[in-house]
């Protein structure tokens, strides 16, 4: 490699030689401008005009040594001669090695069409996007093949190709053609601007001068052509970039000029470039002008040896993106630029060191920006090394080389899915430092938040992408996205906070319900499930089995088994109800719950408590959603109920945990108060008249005897004997609540 | 975004001002009473800010550092002496080292400019500034614009009409164009007095420093928030859409992306979002850092002991490792996540992605992102082991498709060595040998080097002759028949120089017995 070098240097002092100085005062002037954005720039659209007329092929007098010695076989073989490079050939891979990079960095509104002129023009490729791609562009240049070196000269001129190029530059692009039919009576708004670089062979400084006054008046022309078509766009500014290359060694008979205004709408500048390497620095030069394009350096990169695979080297990987990417050295000054003469020339690049990555830890890194990259030479081994690695998923973290003080990591590589971006990692003082914590502001003190509940809400509602077109029964698109809102609103129609919120969602029993309820649409088997979900809680009632209500902050035992299973009735209907709506199947799940639960006790209960508990109850329906009271004395009466319940929880527990931060606690008891349940009481439901009438005859039978408690507890009339063994052994919390969370 | 306070302390600032009433004003303590105020409410509603003050004369000083406390600021007002002439370019200057050594150069800024409107006079002043701003070289360039994105407030202690007896306003208002147009001037309406000041000070703080308050929602799951730094509005691209776009006032969560998939996306800015209680007059209660009254006090405890959707979501997503997808605007979106400040601070932080319909190539559009119920299988898997993200893009990168570039003579040498290597180890490589071969083939064909086949056929036909004795015959049959592939095609002849044509292995009696043996 140190040999390959040393060649390399010589080749880029002289191909920066003539250019270096207009590229300092481009890069001086982006220094402190910060471009805005215009899709519709001259970058949007480049044709390329690449002459393939007889004297195209004549050689660039370059010699490439391609028959390279190997090792142990050079006993008495004399090496092929080396062969040299067409000046067509050298022009079509600088060419592609232009597009190779451009592609890479803009895949997308970053346009090139491709034109072959001898004795008439060959435009290879159309604006759309499915065009722009290397293998299509490859593919066409090996049609039209080399130039024939026996054609006729006469019969062969670039101005077929320059007058195509200005034909192309009237085309509208699909991109053009979206933005003008979406800001439709603004559609003026949308620019046609664009820029022809011609590589040919010109003969003269007047041939030069010539081809311009040709495009000038095509321009003029077409333009004329435009203004009365819908489907052409009048040129509003070009920029022609007109590239004579000459065999090394020869005279160049056309001197450079710097860019020039021949007419409002045309621009352009001549450079004379030996061909070969010259020429590739050259585009290499160009592509990073007009796509404002930035050069970092990856250095101190881990490799191991190809022979001894046990050692690893250093190396450096240069890569070109845009130049954003440097925007915090541009803006301070503060570029590590100056002293990088790896190769010997005054190349501007910002060196960035490699940090080895320790894990494959997942971290949500603070990004101001993320650009594609391409590798300057894609195929050397430490590019493809770097580039392979980062392919693989791994990302790599680039530190600021500093001569003292601590590590500054500015930048990080990336792949997402194939395409490798570096990322600009924000490397200032945070204007959010010290921050008050969430445990400090509203809601920072209840600490029985149902996280571990909502993470799972969360994951049933992660997003995945729907790429293929789907439409709704009345034939309208659908937007996957506003499904997704849809279910959101769905999934959270009821949906307690607080675990002292709530005595379902503690109850293992109730999930098979509680996950299918929400449902857009249920099947039978959903409905089925539900129903057997409602039994089990019959069951549970029947046979008196506690429930996971809190007795924590209520002065004696709590409230009473029967009053505990009103309290998850009441609740369970809320959840029903929220999802009745959304298919008969819904309904039908209210309508076994209506029939099931049981009435009598809770009807009386009403009666002995009174309006005025129904208030509170009506008010507690609103928990969850709303704060605000129109009822001042009645919200400070319930705050300071919370507040006496904290106090006694903190009395209990001794220190009150910091509550989002931490899981919420293990084993902890829900908080709950008859009063905070969010009991709704609406009308009920339609009941069957058999169970109207047997509950009037059960009624009627109670009064008349007093059950045996075994018969009450039965499941399906064979009572448990012994119960209350079990009970003293503390089975209770586990039998039915989720004892087990976390 | 952080604000720099510039104040004038020319002698011209200590003009008095003609009150009605005993006490005599100068227009310096017009500014400070300004200001005073613009502290004052930025202490009650704007806790967070960070402010630096900065005065000038013919010299600038730093009197204030960055800093949230605001009583600092406000002694410092108190401390001020009277200096010479104006003197605005060196001061500016003084700004941008400021800025940018505490905040680098990405992070917006707020710089309030207080003056009376007499702009200097000989070297230094504005005028002189201006007028030789074109000649200009990049060492002593202008200040402006500004070397991070910025604000530019003039606060002129005068009215219109005495500013526009001079040339001042023109002066200040070219200011505000080499500020690329960020910025405004604001003047007294009326005579100079204390109440005109503050409604002066008024506007600058409606415009500037009221807190964005807008509603978090999940479906029915909502919270009353306050989004710190106010998020700014955004031009999108300047010819198309010249319009800046602000983001709603209801924040609409959309779904949820684990952390790995988002995968630390760019984003435009980031901001806290701070839930808050509203109260009847509609100011609200619960994020700041310090609280005065014990009424707050109180206040503040009362609406932390009340469950609160943000604190519900940001500890799940911390648990989950999680970010929250939420709609900002028509075609804008952002991400909420938890943030740790330290071990045991940590916060609810919303991010804003770059407007446009697909702000991530990874996500793709995000429109087209729907919820897994409505996917044939779960896309996570049922172990949640995989990921429906990245998404891949249609084409592939230069580095991931193994292109061909001769560039670099080292490029073409390692393509023919392969070949060759490939070549020596015939018949078992027979595979490789022909792929290697055949990528040459279509790349010396699109290049149009012709004489390229022409050497590497002769370089094959010399190593058949080359082969050991104990090569295997077939390595010779394949050898000669690339060779003489590669030679028809260097004629450029359509027939044997087609591009998508590839030269097959040639089928020999040997070579199905090769495969035998392996």
């Amino acid at each position: 490699m140190g040999k390959l070098h040393s060649h390399l240097i010589a080749a880029f002092v002289w191909g920066f030689f003539f250019t270096v100085c207009n590229y300092f005062l481009l890069l001086m002037s982006v220094f402190f401008f910060r471009k805005k954005m215009k899709i519709f720039s001259e970058s949007h659209k480049t044709v390329f005009v690449v002459d393939h007329c007889p004297y195209m092929a004549e050689s660039c007098r370059q010699h490439v040594e391609f028959d390279m010695l190997v090792k142990n076989r050079t006993q008495g073989i004399i090496p092929l001669a080396p062969i040299s490079k067409s000046l067509w050939t050298c022009s079509v891979e600088s060419s592609m090695e232009y597009c190779r990079i451009m592609y890479d960095i803009f895949p997308f509104k970053k346009l090139v069409n491709f034109i072959v002129s001898d004795s008439g023009a060959h435009v290879l490729n159309s604006w759309t996007q499915e065009d722009q791609n290397l293998q299509e562009l490859m593919a066409a240049l090996a049609a039209v093949g080399p130039p024939n070196p026996r054609a006729d000269p006469e019969c062969c001129s670039i101005l077929h190709g320059l007058v195509a190029a200005v034909e192309a530059l009237c085309k509208i692009t699909e991109y053009q053609h979206e933005a003008r039919t979406t800001l439709m009576e603004n559609a003026e708004r949308v620019g046609n601007r664009g820029r022809i670089i011609c590589i040919t062979n010109a003969k003269s400084d007047s041939h030069v001068r010539m081809l311009e006054d040709c495009v000038q008046e095509t321009i003029h022309e077409h333009n004329k052509l435009a203004a009365n078509s819908d489907h052409l766009m009048q040129i509003q500014k070009c920029e022609l970039v007109l590239i004579h290359t000459y065999p090394v060694g020869e005279d160049s008979l056309v001197s450079d000029r710097p860019k020039k205004e021949l007419s409002p709408v045309l621009t352009s500048e001549v450079h004379s470039v030996r061909a070969g390497r010259h020429l590739a620095t050259k585009l290499n030069l160009l592509v990073q002008q007009h796509f404002d394009l930035a050069s970092t350096t990856i250095t101190n990169i881990p490799m191991k040896e190809e022979q001894h695979a046990n050692t690893s080297a250093n190396y450096d990987v240069e890569l070109l993106h845009h130049k954003e990417a440097h925007v915090d050295f541009l803006k301070s000054g503060d570029n590590h630029t100056g002293g990088n003469s790896r190769e010997g020339t005054f190349k501007e690049t910002v060196t960035l060191k490699w940090c080895t990555p320790r894990t494959n830890s997942v971290e949500l890194h603070y990004c101001t920006g993320a650009y594609r990259i391409s590798p300057v030479d894609v195929n050397s081994r430490p590019s493809s090394c770097l580039t392979n690695f980062l392919l693989n998923g791994r990302s790599v973290l680039l530190e600021q080389p500093r001569k003292s003080g601590s590590k500054v990591i500015s930048h990080m590589l990336s792949s997402h899915g194939g395409e490798i971006f570096l990322h600009v990692l924000s490397s200032s003082r945070s204007i959010l430092e010290d921050p008050p914590s969430i445990s400090e502001g509203c809601g920072g003190r209840v600490t029985d938040y149902r996280i571990t509940d909502f993470g799972e809400f969360m994951r049933e509602n992660r997003l995945t992408p729907f790429l293929e077109p789907r439409y709704k029964i009345d034939g309208s698109l659908e937007i996957p996205l506003e499904r997704a809102k849809d279910q959101l609103e769905k999934h959270t129609r009821y949906w307690p906070m607080i675990i002292s919120q709530t005595t379902i969602f503690n109850m293992q029993a109730v999930v098979p319900l509680a996950s299918v309820i929400v449902k857009e649409a249920m099947t039978d088997e959903d409905v089925l499930n539900c129903q057997k979900t409602i039994y089990n809680l019959v069951d549970m009632e029947r046979k008196n089995d506690p429930l996971p209500i809190s007795t924590v902050g209520t002065r004696g035992k709590g409230p009473k088994r029967d009053e505990q299973y009103r309290i998850m009735w009441n609740e369970l209907e809320t959840l029903v109800r929220a999802h009745i709506n959304n298919s008969d199947k819904h309904q039908r799940v209210l309508e076994c719950l209506m029939a099931c639960r049981s009435k009598p006790p809770e009807e009386e209960e009403r009666k002995k408590r009174g309006r005025k508990r129904e208030d509170k109850e009506d008010k507690s329906e609103k928990l969850g959603k709303d704060y605000e009271s129109d009822k001042p004395w009645q919200e400070s009466e319930r705050l300071k109920g919370l507040l006496d319940r904290e106090k006694e929880e903190l009395a209990e527990a001794e220190v009150i945990k910091d509550s989002p931060d931490s899981p919420e606690p293990p084993n902890k008891k829900p908080l709950i108060t008859m009063d905070e349940m969010p009991t709704v009481e609406k009308a009920k439901g339609p009941m069957s008249l058999l169970s109207l009438w047997s509950n009037r005859i059960n009624t009627a039978n109670s009064r008349k005897h007093q059950e045996f408690i075994g018969r009450l507890n039965s499941v399906n009339n064979k009572a448990e004997l012994y119960q209350h063994l079990k009970e003293e052994n503390g089975m209770e919390t586990t039998e039915n609540g989720k004892a087990g969370r976390q | 975004m952080p604000t720099v306070v510039v104040m004038d302390v020319s002698l011209s600032m200590t003009r008095p001002v003609s009150v009605e009433g005993s006490e005599e004003y100068q227009r310096k303590h017009l500014a400070a009473h300004g200001l005073t105020m613009l502290f004052e409410h930025m202490a009650t509603n704007y806790k967070l800010e960070f402010t630096a003050l900065v005065v000038f004369s013919s010299l600038w000083e730093l009197m204030v550092p960055f800093t949230r406390d605001y009583n600092t600021l406000q002694e410092a007002l108190s401390n001020m002496d009277d200096y010479d002439k104006t003197c605005l370019e060196s001061a500016l200057l003084g700004v941008c080292n400021i800025v940018q050594q505490e905040w680098g150069a990405a992070i917006p800024c707020q710089v309030v400019l207080v003056t009376d409107g007499c702009l200097g006079i000989g070297r230094g002043s504005l005028r002189h500034s201006l007028a030789t701003h074109s000649q200009r070289s990049e060492s002593n360039r202008f200040p402006l614009p500004f070397p991070f994105p910025s604000k530019l407030y003039v606060m002129c202690m005068a009215n219109l009409e005495e500013l526009q007896s001079t040339d001042s306003l023109d002066c200040l208002e070219r200011l505000i164009d080499l500020n690329n147009g960020e910025g405004q001037i604001f003047t007294i309406d009326g005579p100079l007095c204390l109440k005109n000041v503050q409604s002066m000070f008024g506007k600058l703080i409606d415009l500037a420093y009221t807190p964005f308050h807008a509603v978090l929602k999940c479906g029915h799951l909502t919270s009353d928030v306050q989004v710190f730094p106010r998020p700014e509005p955004f031009i999108i691209d300047e010819e198309i859409d010249p319009i800046p776009k602000a983001i709603n006032t209801d924040l609409e969560i959309v779904g949820f992306v684990d952390i790995a998939d988002i995968s630390s996306p760019p984003v435009l800015s980031r901001h806290l979002v701070l839930p808050i209680a509203l109260n009847r007059e509609g100011d609200e209660v619960g994020p700041g850092i310090t609280d005065d009254t014990e009424d707050e006090n109180s206040a503040n405890q009362i609406a932390g002991k009340i469950p609160n959707f943000c604190v519900l979501l940001h500890g799940s997503l911390k648990v989950e490792g999680m970010v929250a997808l939420v709609q900002l605007g028509p075609e804008w979106y952002g991400m909420l996540y938890s943030q740790a400040d330290s071990k045991k601070k940590s916060n609810l932080m919303m991010s804003l992605f770059e407007p446009g319909p697909e702000p991530l190539p990874w996500l793709g559009k995000m429109a087209q992102l729907g919820p897994i119920s409505d996917a044939k299988e779960n896309p996570y898997g049922e172990d949640d082991n995989k990921s429906p993200f990245p998404l891949q893009p249609k084409n592939k990168r230069s580095y991931a498709q193994n292109v061909t570039v001769w560039i670099k003579p080292s490029g073409l040498q390692t393509d023919v060595q392969k070949i060759l290597r490939n070549a020596r180890k015939l018949p078992e490589k027979t595979q490789t040998f022909y792929k290697e071969l055949n990528r040459l083939r279509k790349a010396a064909l699109a290049f149009g080097f012709l004489e390229l086949l022409k050497g590497v056929a002769d370089m094959l036909e010399r190593e058949c002759t080359l082969l050991p004795d104990t090569a295997h015959p077939d390595a010779a049959f394949q050898l000669t028949h690339a060779a003489q592939q590669l030679k028809v095609a260097s004629t450029g002849a359509s027939e044997y120089a087609a591009y998508d044509h590839n030269i097959a292995p040639l089928q020999t009696d040997f070579s199905s017995s090769g495969t035998e043996r392996m």
